[in-house]
């Protein structure tokens, strides 16, 4: 079982920025994968476990 | 495809989303259907189509708003005080999301997922000072999905 990671609150904080900062906005949406990649790796959270589409955890 | 759907889904999108953060409560489908002057019936199908896109997140009878993240539309935990308005959110990500999507100042008020301990924090429209305590994440980024209320 791959082992679950904690967030640090700074981290966490990036997070909500990147996803809901523009939220209120016409032009919001979700990130895609490879942005979603992009941002949990700018946040320094590495692994499969952030990978929105890894195979180990379909 | 109707040609004109995504503009009216950006349109009901807006307003459901403007509810929230003017209410901090869930909009019924005729308060959207009158912001963005529509029917209920068209309103209806556009959270339909919201939530295939994922936008929303809809209860068993289709119409009610159970999650427009960080937004929730029903009471948990996860609760977000800016100005005079108390907030619901999905998750401890979803709390400090309220606070990013408004950009705005507030308090967070949480439990401790492993000891229950009532937590709070203040949060400075430009993020939290930095704390000890962490978020853990329990559901991989592929699983989300899968079942996001639980996520």
């Amino acid at each position: 079982m791959p082992m679950r990671p904690v967030v640090r609150m700074d981290q966490l904080w990036g997070l909500s920025v990147a996803w809901y900062a523009t939220r209120l906005q016409a032009a919001a949406r979700r990130p895609g994968p490879d942005e979603m990649r992009e941002i949990f790796a700018g946040l320094g959270l590495h692994g499969s476990f952030w990978d929105p589409q890894a195979d180990e955890f379909s | 495809m109707d040609p004109i759907a995504p503009d009216f889904d950006t349109r009901v999108k807006l307003a459901i989303y403007r509810h929230f953060a003017d209410t901090a409560r869930r909009p019924e489908v005729s308060e959207i259907a009158r912001a963005v002057e529509s029917s209920p019936a068209d309103v209806s199908a556009a959270y339909g189509r919201l939530f295939k896109s994922r936008v929303l997140v809809l209860e068993p009878d289709g119409t009610s708003i159970r999650m427009a993240p960080p937004f929730s539309g029903v009471p948990t935990q996860h609760r977000v005080v800016a100005g005079d308005r108390e907030y619901f959110a999905n998750c401890a990500w979803d709390a400090l999301g309220i606070l990013a999507a408004l950009h705005a100042p507030g308090v967070v008020h949480s439990r401790c997922g492993q000891s229950d301990e009532a937590v709070a924090f203040d949060v400075p429209a430009d993020g939290p000072l930095p704390t000890e305590w962490v978020f853990h994440c329990a559901v991989p980024a592929a699983q989300w999905w899968n079942d996001i209320v639980f996520t």
